[in-house]
Parts: C-alpha cells; sequence; structure tokens
C-alpha cells in the first residue's frame, strides 16, 4: 500500500512540474477507520474500512478542470482528464488565484495513546459501557452510541512546488438517549472528537450521564412558547450563533463577485457593540477545525472578523484572495480528497468580554436561558438555531425548563443586540460538523462566553 | 465469485457482496459563470459474512485489496447482533434504471444551455447571481450472495439545478432554485419562468402579525414535512420505539384524503431500482391509505425483528451495512387545483422555502422552521413576499385536520407530491 502510494507520489510531482498551466494540484489520501454503532441492546454496526483517494485540480487558462479517482496508481490519466476538462471551455472571465512560496512540511498527530495500540475489543467495551449509561433510566425507549476512529494519511502538492504531509488520526464518541413517557419522546445528544488518539473518549462517563439525565428531564418541561425574549446563551449555543449568524457570512466565497454583497460586506462597517471580538483560527491544535494547511496548500493562521465591533476581515480561499486583492488566510477547505476547496471556517469563537456570567444573570429580571444546541442554519440575511432547551430567568435566577427553543434574527441586526459578553469562553466541536455547498460534514469547531441578546424572535404555538 | 469464496477464511452461513463503479461529468457554474468542469471515476467493494449467526462487515475501494475486505468481515462478526434470517435467491432483473440516452450528454451544449439560461435571467434581473450544477453520470451496481445471486445493473442519472441570488438595494436577500433529475439529459426551460415569477413576487414585502393561517406547501416544501412522516414509517425506528406510530397498524391516524405509498419504481425517477440492496424484489406499496397505517418499510434485518415480510427496501452503498430507505414516496392528489385552492383563501401563505426545518424533535412531528420564502395571500390571489417570520406545527397533527391535496402533482427527486394545504397553522412574526 504504502509503496503504491508513494509511487503515486513521486508520478504525481513529476506531472506537477511540467503541468503547463496556471496553477495545479494533486491531492493523496488513505484511511483505514473504525465505527461501532450500538443503539439500546443492540450492536447496529462495527466496521472496519479502507479508503483511498486521490484528486488533481488545474487551473488552465482561467478554467477550473477537476478529476477524482480511487485508483491512484492511474494518476497520469486522471491528470490528463483534468487538464482536457479545463480546456473545453475558454470563459471571459476567468479564474485566477493568489500564489504562495512553496511549503514543504510533514504534520502528524501526537496522541497520547494510539488507537492502534487498542484492541478492537477494548474499543468495544468502553462504548458498550457509554451506551449501558445511556440506558439507566426506566424512561429510556432507545440509544445511540457510536466510537469511531480514523488513521490516515494525506498529500498535499502543487505547481508552486508545495509538498505537505498530514498524518492524521482522529477519534470520538457520539452519545444519544432517546427519553419517551407516553406519547412524548425526547431525544438528547452530546458528541466529542478531536485530533488525537484514545485520550479522547476514555472517561467520558459524566457526558453519558449528562445526556441521560436532560433527555429525561426534558420529558416534563413544556415546550416555548412563540415570541420575542431577552435571551442569556450558554457558551455552546454562543458558538453556534457566532457561526450561522456571521461566519458564513464572512466566507468571501459569498462576496466576491457580488458587488451588493460586497457593498455590505464592507471592511470598517460596525457589526457589533464595542468589545465585540470575532475570530476564526485554524491553527489551534487540538481542536476539530484544526488544519496543519488548507486543503489549496495555505498555512492557517489567526483572522480578526470582527474586532471591537467592527468588520475588520473575512475568510479566503486561492481565488476569492486574488479577486478582492486580499491575503489568503488559509480557510480553502475540502471535506475530502473527492471535493473542490471551497472558503470554511475552521475553530471559530467569540472572544471574552468584561462581563461575569453572574452579572449577566443578574441583569435579568425577565429572560430565557438557551442552553446547549441542535442545529443552526442560515441564507445569509437570515438565520435560525435551535437551542437543545432552555430555562425562564426570573429576576436573575434560572427557574423552569423548557424544550423546543429555536432562535430566529437578521444576521446584519441581531449582533447589535449584544449587549453584554462574559468572560467564560469555552469551545466545542464533535463527530459531526458544518455544511456547505453539498459538503458536509466538514470537522469545525465553536464557541464563546456566555452572552446576553436583546430582542430574540423564538418561534412557537401560542 | 470464487475470488470471494476462496478469500473467506473459515466455514460461515451465508454472504453477500457489492460492487459499485461509476462516472460522473459535473459542470459547475458559479456567480454567473462557468466555473470548474470535472470528471470522477470511482468505485468500491463492501461484503458481509455470517458466521453462526452473527454478522460481520468490511468494506475497501483499494481495487487491490478486496480480500483483506472479507478476512475483516470474517473476524468482526462475531460481534455482530444473532441474524437468522436468509437471503434471497429469487431475485429478479427486468429492467434497469438506465436510459442509453446519458452518452448523449454533451459537455458543450450543456455550457451553451446554461450560458443561455443565465443571460435570459439577467436580462430580466441584471443584478442577479446565479450558481448552476449540472451532471452526467452512470455506473454498475452489482449483487452477488452465497444463495448464487450474481446480478448487475447499469444506472444513470442527469441533474440540473440552478440557485439564483439577488440582494436588493435594502439589502434584503432573495435566493431561490429550482432542480430535477431524470434518467437522461433533459431540458429546463420552464426553470425561467418558475424562477422570474418567484424573484419577482419576493421583490415586493408584505407583512403578516403573529396568529394562525391557512398554509399552503408547493410539492418541494411539502416533501420536506412528508419526510417527517416517512422517517416514522422506518421499520427502523419502529423497532426502537420511537416512531409515533409504532404498534399502530390498522389505526387511523390521518385525515381519510392522506395516502402515502413507497414506490421504488416512479416511471422516469433515476432512483428507481429493480431489486433492493440486499436482492429482495420490489414493489409500490401503500404505507398509509386513506389515513390508516398500513405497513412499515424493511430490509431483512428489520423484516425479521419485527416478524414481517421483508418491504424491500434494503439500501447500501459499498462502505456501509443494508438498512430501510426509501427509493420513491409518492403522496395520492387530491380533487382541487393549486388555482382553486388559493382562490378559496382570505389571508394565508405559500410557503415555499425553510430555514431550520429538521432541527426540531421531529421524531414527535414537530417542526418550527424560518420563513425562508413564502408569499402572502390576499383574497384569494398571491400577493408579495412575508419574511422575518416561523411557522410552527405538529405534521402529524396538522395531516389529522383539515387537509387539501391538490389534483396536480410533480416530481422532485425520488418523490412524488401534490401542493397540500393545512389551515390554522402557527406563524410567528
Amino acid at each position: 500500500m504504502n509503496d503504491r502510494f508513494s509511487e503515486a507520489a513521486e508520478k504525481g510531482r513529476k506531472l506537477l512540474e511540467s503541468a503547463g498551466c496556471e496553477f495545479a494540484e494533486i491531492r493523496f489520501s488513505s484511511g483505514v477507520g473504525t465505527t461501532i454503532s450500538l443503539s439500546g441492546d443492540n450492536v447496529d454496526s462495527m466496521t472496519s474500512g479502507e479508503s483511498l483517494a486521490g484528486s488533481v485540480r488545474v487551473l488552465k487558462k482561467g478554467s477550473w478542470g477537476f478529476a477524482t479517482f480511487n485508483d491512484i496508481t492511474s494518476i497520469e490519466r486522471f491528470f490528463n482528464s483534468a487538464l482536457t476538462a479545463a480546456s473545453i471551455a475558454s470563459p471571459e472571465e476567468k479564474s485566477r488565484v493568489a500564489a504562495s512560496k512553496p511549503l514543504i512540511a510533514q504534520f502528524r498527530t501526537e496522541p497520547v495513546e494510539d488507537v492502534n495500540g487498542i484492541s478492537l475489543d477494548e474499543k468495544f467495551e468502553l462504548i458498550k459501557n457509554y451506551n449501558k449509561i445511556l440506558q439507566s433510566s426506566p424512561k429510556i425507549q432507545t440509544t445511540k452510541a457510536i466510537y469511531r476512529d480514523v488513521n490516515s494519511r494525506y498529500l498535499y502538492m502543487n505547481s508552486e512546488g508545495s509538498n505537505l504531509a498530514y498524518d492524521k488520526m482522529h477519534c470520538g464518541i457520539s452519545l444519544t438517549s432517546v427519553a419517551k413517557d407516553g406519547n412524548i419522546i425526547q431525544p438528547f445528544h452530546e458528541s466529542v472528537s478531536g485530533y488525537g488518539g484514545y485520550e479522547i473518549v476514555r472517561g467520558r462517563e459524566n457526558l453519558a450521564e449528562k445526556v441521560v439525565k436532560i433527555a429525561v428531564d426534558m420529558l416534563s418541561a413544556e415546550p416555548l412558547e412563540g415570541g420575542t425574549y431577552d435571551v442569556v446563551l450558554d457558551p455552546r449555543l454562543s458558538g453556534v450563533f457566532i457561526h450561522e449568524a456571521f461566519g458564513h457570512l464572512s466566507e468571501a466565497d459569498f462576496i466576491h463577485e457580488n458587488p451588493r454583497m460586497k457593498e455590505q460586506m464592507t471592511l470598517g462597517r460596525e457589526f457589533g457593540p464595542e468589545g465585540f471580538n470575532v475570530i476564526d483560527d485554524g491553527s489551534i491544535s487540538g481542536l476539530a477545525g484544526y488544519i496543519p494547511f488548507d486543503d489549496e496548500g495555505i498555512y492557517p493562521q489567526k483572522t480578526y472578523l470582527i474586532k471591537d465591533g467592527i468588520l475588520t476581515g473575512r475568510l479566503h480561499s486561492r481565488e476569492t484572495a486574488e479577486k478582492m486583492g486580499e491575503a489568503v488566510t488559509g480557510n480553502g477547505r475540502a471535506i475530502g480528497v473527492m471535493r473542490q476547496p471551497i472558503v470554511r471556517m475552521t475553530n471559530t469563537y467569540i472572544d471574552n468580554g468584561t462581563h461575569t456570567r453572574d452579572e449577566i444573570f443578574n441583569s435579568l429580571d425577565d429572560g430565557l436561558y438557551a442552553v446547549d444546541v441542535i442545529g443552526g442554519q442560515t441564507n445569509l440575511e437570515m438565520f435560525t438555531f435551535t437551542a437543545g432547551y432552555g430555562y425562564k430567568i426570573k429576576n436573575g435566577k434560572p427557574g423552569k425548563m423548557f424544550r423546543d427553543v429555536i432562535l430566529s434574527g437578521n444576521v446584519f441586526n441581531t449582533l447589535k443586540s449584544i449587549s453584554m459578553i462574559a468572560d467564560d469562553r469555552e469551545m466545542f466541536g464533535g463527530l459531526g460538523g458544518c455544511g456547505k455547498g453539498g459538503q458536509s460534514p466538514l470537522p469545525v469547531s465553536y464557541g464563546g462566553p456566555h452572552l446576553l441578546v436583546k430582542n430574540v424572535l423564538i418561534g412557537g404555538r401560542k | 465469485m470464487d475470488k470471494i469464496l476462496e478469500s473467506i477464511p473459515g466455514k460461515y452461513r451465508w454472504f453477500d457482496a457489492v460492487h459499485v463503479a461509476g462516472r460522473s461529468t459535473p459542470l459547475s457554474f458559479r456567480n454567473n459563470r462557468l466555473h470548474s468542469l470535472s470528471e470522477s471515476e470511482n468505485s468500491g467493494f463492501g461484503i458481509r459474512i455470517n458466521r453462526d449467526g452473527h454478522t460481520g462487515f468490511s468494506y475497501t475501494n483499494d481495487p487491490q485489496r478486496k480480500s483483506g475486505a472479507v478476512e475483516r468481515a470474517y473476524s468482526m462478526a462475531p460481534y455482530g447482533d444473532p441474524e437468522n434470517f436468509s437471503l434471497p435467491a429469487d431475485t429478479i432483473l427486468d429492467f434497469e434504471p438506465y436510459d442509453p440516452a446519458i452518452d448523449s450528454f454533451s459537455v458543450k451544449d450543456e455550457i451553451d444551455a446554461a450560458e443561455k439560461f443565465i443571460s435570459d435571467m439577467k436580462s430580466i434581473f441584471p443584478e442577479i447571481s446565479i450558481d448552476m450544477g449540472i451532471s452526467a453520470s452512470s455506473g454498475v451496481m452489482r449483487l452477488l450472495n452465497s444463495e448464487g445471486i450474481d446480478l448487475s445493473y447499469r444506472d444513470s442519472y442527469y441533474s440540473v439545478s440552478a440557485s439564483c441570488v439577488l440582494v436588493m438595494d435594502n439589502g434584503v436577500r432573495i435566493d431561490t432554485w429550482e432542480g430535477k433529475s431524470d434518467l437522461r439529459p433533459v431540458e429546463y426551460s420552464e426553470f425561467k419562468e418558475i424562477l422570474t415569477e418567484k424573484i419577482k413576487r419576493a421583490q415586493i414585502q408584505e407583512k403578516i402579525a403573529t396568529g394562525l393561517y391557512p398554509v399552503i406547501l408547493p410539492p418541494q416544501a411539502f416533501s420536506r414535512l412528508a419526510g417527517i412522516i416517512a422517517s416514522g414509517l422506518n421499520g427502523i425506528s419502529v423497532w426502537k420505539g420511537v416512531s409515533p406510530f409504532a404498534g399502530k397498524i390498522g389505526e387511523k391516524l390521518f385525515s381519510d384524503k392522506f395516502t402515502l405509498a413507497d414506490d421504488p419504481l416512479i416511471e422516469g425517477s433515476p432512483y428507481r431500482i429493480p431489486f433492493d440492496a440486499e436482492g429482495v424484489n420490489v414493489s409500490r406499496k401503500e404505507l398509509v391509505s386513506g389515513g390508516v397505517i398500513q405497513k412499515f418499510i424493511t430490509d431483512l434485518k428489520y423484516a425479521e425483528r419485527l416478524g414481517t415480510e421483508p418491504s424491500g427496501n434494503a439500501s447500501r452503498g459499498y462502505s456501509s451495512l443494508p438498512s430501510p430507505s426509501f427509493t420513491g414516496v409518492t403522496v395520492d392528489p387530491g380533487s382541487s387545483s393549486f388555482k382553486e385552492m388559493i382562490a378559496g383563501i382570505e389571508r394565508g401563505i405559500v410557503a415555499e422555502q425553510f430555514i431550520g426545518l429538521g432541527q426540531s424533535n421531529t421524531l414527535t412531528g414537530d417542526f418550527s422552521a424560518s420563513l425562508d420564502l413564502a408569499f402572502l395571500i390576499e383574497n384569494g390571489e398571491i400577493k408579495g413576499r412575508v419574511k422575518d417570520c416561523m411557522m410552527s406545527g405538529n405534521i402529524i397533527d396538522l395531516l389529522k385536520g383539515e387537509v387539501y391535496f391538490s389534483s396536480e402533482r410533480e416530481r422532485r427527486g425520488s418523490v412524488v407530491m401534490p401542493y397540500a394545504m393545512f389551515h390554522g397553522v402557527s406563524i410567528t412574526a
């Protein structure tokens, strides 16, 4: 296997040297993974499989050609397919890319406990144990407990002479309990994952206990009435909020060829209150959105998207950076070798403010504490995201629990409604990820401190 | 076949394997111009082996390492649940979901057609930004098992989608799309008229207050909510006891106007299949007839667990075990046309697109979503756009109550749906 991989890489390098086009890149990956999926008393699946992938992307006369394949030994043929595809049309308006100096480096995940040293039996016992905890209330109808690890080798090389390799180890669990009482069914879910080894998933009994407790508690929670609320977001929701309500808007491929969007996203525009800072940083190792280099061979960096409430930056691929005359940021990402890189977030967060969590709660006579997350979506003007659950706040204290807390707002206005920012930021990211342009899930992380947002629209029946 | 047999390291009860291979040629237009042209060629192999009643599974897409996958599947088997079903031996292949006209796909012609579409739209909306995806693919699916089945069929698939974004002076964003799929390349000249009308209408802003309104969901939007019902009819959620329909066969849970069928044979659908991914023969089945729950969809495993006949709904890629899923869903039409539905409404909403649908507790049928694109109906006429509001409800309750389906239906991907009209849906503004 490794021989064929090195052989293909060698051939690839030669092809790139004489590519005869503006830009060309070759990506290869090979991976071996184990997935164990348990549900209730059943083993849904237990799989160990391997996958191989290759792609060639070329920019010739302003047009992109892309070829994907799993037979990496035929790299020459696919390199030519990509060149041919790019030559079919010669568009008037041409794509260009920002150049980079050649990068030559090797990266590897340094696990505390290599997953390859752990027997299948042990992995099976671990997830079985978590699954048992997930079932630990008589009100639990069913569960889903998933363990996954992947070892992969990724090679990136391009016509600028870059040669990058990344030996990656990724490991995580996803835990769900579904509680049932009569006609009421309440699922709750938590997931943790990261680049590293078995240490990521060991000792997570607390997480499983939390999942089962909340699923059961939610059975007696009432649905929240629709209306407008002052809402305190917990750090996880604060992260999803910034991802959905603003992060996507800062992806330059939504902006670079749309004059109206460019106007709306003029750097210097006021987006939020003073002291409000939003950052994307793919270089934080350990977090789910970590990348040693992006899928266009650019190193990641810490990019301030909003500084002190003012729009100061955006996320770029090589193409959008060139088009807008701005610097690359290392955000050209693909969910796998078989997909083309597009502008994506990495680890995105709201930085700490100056208030404490208690100060925020004490400032509210009547409000809502929204906790945890089910999901979120945006159309770049409006967004919605669903909290796991929430509590009404009365006189600064969280009270009764509610379910079905679905928040919605306008991306340009809502950030201005942030009125207090706490100093307790946390980061999150599980086995899932972000979806865009049909590419899902892309590993990202998100986070922030507790936030108070005024006048948030919440859906629900009256 | 012989090679697989040779690689199985010891005794087994049965095995089945799939081998899929395909090629596709996707074109992508972004921001009104051709952005990239791709060629894709992929294959993969997956095998499950039952030893002493326990099943193991593995896969690879490395053409030279199939025997490794066979060995892994064999070694994983002891971890699997007990499974005592047997594999089919009587699989019938009577058609291929394949149209040779897929070979007439011409990249040049498609580029010309797409450029024409874009320039037509630009002539109406000079500020519009259009992304398009056009793709043709064809492949072969091969299924073989230890009962002697070794069948292959070709499949073909063409799809086109156009997504239009128009940002207005006041910052309001109109983002709408059309798409279709077929077994062979098809024209899409109707997109222009449909999208133009929606965009023109969306430029006029209307207001709506919080309250209960009649809501019409066009086929595409209704299919999203019907999908919540369909997932409750899946044998997996029934077996796990999280389906609201578990144990309710024969009960009338919906309006007698509501009939939903699983149809793997929808004419013209590129998702149609001659047999399922385990080799079970397929047919059209009503799962809900006249509001009464009739049956659930299963694969071999869930049919055994639920004590029913397998419904022929196993689906699998090479890298996953089979599991029950839909290859086609239809909802029966009603008697009045969409126009007649509109004409009867004093004040209501046509909801075309949502944001965040499906992020609620859909197990119970609940939904709550922001209206991405929706229009006001006033005195029997469709008016401008209503936005910045949310629609909430429970699809099971809505289908139980006063509901009407249109006489016309549309195929959207693998589903055939009418327009659905509900009375008294909650809107929060």
